[in-house]
């Protein structure tokens, strides 16, 4: 078993409007998952809460500003902190995001697309191959949603990731819903993109919704997980079985109740896929 | 340059920039713009209620474009914002803003500081008088000190949560000392004696060195029942001795 966290119940994103009923009331979840970076501070009441919430359960440290992707160097006091949150934690998962965030020393805070080219290939896959080194661990690695294609990409998307879990030994932690969202900005079919991912890379699945906007889906984590995206996870476990799934919810949050009946829904469909599956 | 890194450069610029773009580098441009400001907003809840949402908005997006992020951790963004607003032609009848501001993030670096070991009574009991002198006492990793000619610390108490935005007073100057107690941020007046002492001590100035920046008269008044009491709340947080060397 490569990942310990439970296939189910569902983790859920751990939000601050959240902490004390968590605390208080533990509810179901197989995992909490937190942003690495809200946690690089040297002390104070956040890494006091994560003291908490490590000692009730599985933990997953998911980073939204390493920057595999960029081709300024690797931040090394970025990276420092991280390794330093993990010796400390020993989360069961450890993500970064297939994109990259800043160029000349700017960050856009943001998670950038790649254009998908043998060069860009090259370039992240050593990335991140240093960066679990310098974790003494294996990491997953996000496909993110887009909103922009270069015009220069030679390589489709999903070959690019495999590709990546591929050189780097990395696993993936497939966001259904950000497949979902870059199929329909960019016209391509999703199922091509489960098609191409090798089911033993994939250690974690996301779920998350997307809003509209200007003819663009926008990958907003502020809605229910759409029907459309519970379909596409539910053909994604079909494939591969059930995986770690985690319901992320980061803007507009909702009371805990409703984000716990998101990750309801992700149990009935891992339990449905499991019932088809063939006895062992 | 490679190619990679050419259109890397090229992204980021746009990102930054006002000029129009394509619709999709435009929604990576407002998820900035957002992003940005959302941290900006968390970390300056007192200046955005002061100047209103619409105001701070404008001014967090002409920040951000005057003072791009330098780090993939957004608690670490915003620290030059108090003298952009300084220098903000559109807030220059607010002159205590940035000054409120100056004082919102030294509560954002208190909350996130390092914690401290409980001070050593004992140790402290055990250094000879002649000695006391050369004592270099250490602040707490997660005090901080702020001084304004405007009523900062008090405008700021009347804009908190639970407070309808009318200040007590208008008059200042502030000396805040702005420390925290387990995991809750204080912010609470010095007198500026107590102020200008602590200040010593930051700079790393021994207590004979501190007491002689007080004056005298000031020095023994203070030190009398006031050194204890910043023991006591936990913003003087060790000592070292000084080697007479």
């Amino acid at each position: 078993m490569p990942f310990a966290v439970p296939h189910s119940p569902a983790g859920i994103g751990l939000r601050a409007p959240h902490y004390r009923e968590i605390l208080e009331t533990r509810p179901a979840a197989g995992f909490l998952e937190i942003h690495s970076e809200n946690f690089f501070c040297a002390g104070g009441a956040p890494l006091a809460w994560l003291e908490r919430f490590r000692a009730a359960y599985p933990m997953s440290f998911h980073g939204v500003g390493l920057s595999l992707g960029s081709v300024d160097a690797l931040e090394d006091g970025h990276l420092e902190k991280l390794a330093q949150l993990v010796r400390r934690f020993e989360p069961q998962l450890v993500s970064e995001h297939l994109c990259w965030s800043h160029a000349g020393g700017r960050h856009s805070n943001d998670l950038l697309p790649l254009p998908y080219t043998e060069e860009a290939l090259a370039h992240v896959a050593a990335r991140v191959g240093a960066v679990q080194e310098r974790l003494g661990r294996r990491i997953l690695v996000e496909n993110v949603s887009s909103y922009h294609a270069f015009a220069h990409s030679t390589i489709p998307e999903w070959e690019f990731v495999a590709e990546v879990a591929r050189r780097s030994g990395c696993g993936l932690l497939l966001d259904v819903n950000n497949i979902w969202v870059s199929s329909r900005n960019h016209k391509f079919d999703p199922q091509r993109y489960l098609d191409a991912i090798d089911p033993a890379t994939v250690g974690e699945i996301h779920l998350a919704g997307y809003e509209e906007s200007e003819g663009l889906l926008i990958d907003t984590h502020s809605r229910p997980v759409s029907d459309a995206v519970w379909a596409l996870h539910a053909e994604t476990l079909s494939r591969m079985g059930p995986r770690p799934t985690l319901i992320e919810w980061d803007a507009d949050i909702p009371s805990l109740d409703v984000l716990l009946g998101e990750a309801r829904k992700a149990d009935a469909i891992a339990a449905r896929t499991r019932a088809l599956e063939p006895a062992a | 340059m490679s190619t990679l890194a050419r259109t890397q450069r090229e992204f980021v610029a746009a990102l930054y920039s006002e000029a129009p773009c394509e619709p999709g580098i435009e929604a990576y441009r407002r998820n900035m713009l957002a992003n940005l400001g959302n941290a900006l907003g968390a970390t300056y809840p007192v200046v955005k209620r002061l100047v209103g949402d619409a105001f701070f908005n404008e001014a967090a997006r002409r920040y951000v474009r005057a003072e791009p992020s330098r780090s993939g951790d957004l608690n670490e963004y915003g620290g030059g914002f108090a003298s952009f607003l300084a220098a903000y032609p559109y807030a220059r009848e607010l002159e205590y803003l940035p000054d409120v501001a100056r004082l919102e993030w030294a509560c954002h670096e208190s909350y996130h500081a390092a914690g401290a070991v409980p001070f050593d009574a004992a140790a402290l009991a055990a250094v000879a008088p002649e000695s006391y002198e050369g004592l270099r006492f250490v602040l707490h990793p997660a005090l901080r000190l702020v001084a304004s000619p405007h009523a900062v610390v008090e405008i700021w108490e009347a804009n908190q949560p639970q407070r309808d935005g009318t200040p007590s007073r208008t008059e200042g100057p502030d000396h805040a000392v702005v420390s925290r107690a387990g995991e809750l941020v204080h912010v609470r007046l010095a007198s500026p004696v107590e102020w200008k002492f602590l200040s010593a001590l930051a700079r790393g100035a021994t207590l004979g060195e501190a007491a002689q920046a007080l004056g005298e008269a000031h020095a023994q008044a203070f030190l009398a029942a006031g050194l204890a009491r910043l023991v006591g709340e936990g913003a003087i947080a060790g000592f070292e001795l000084a080697s007479r060397a």
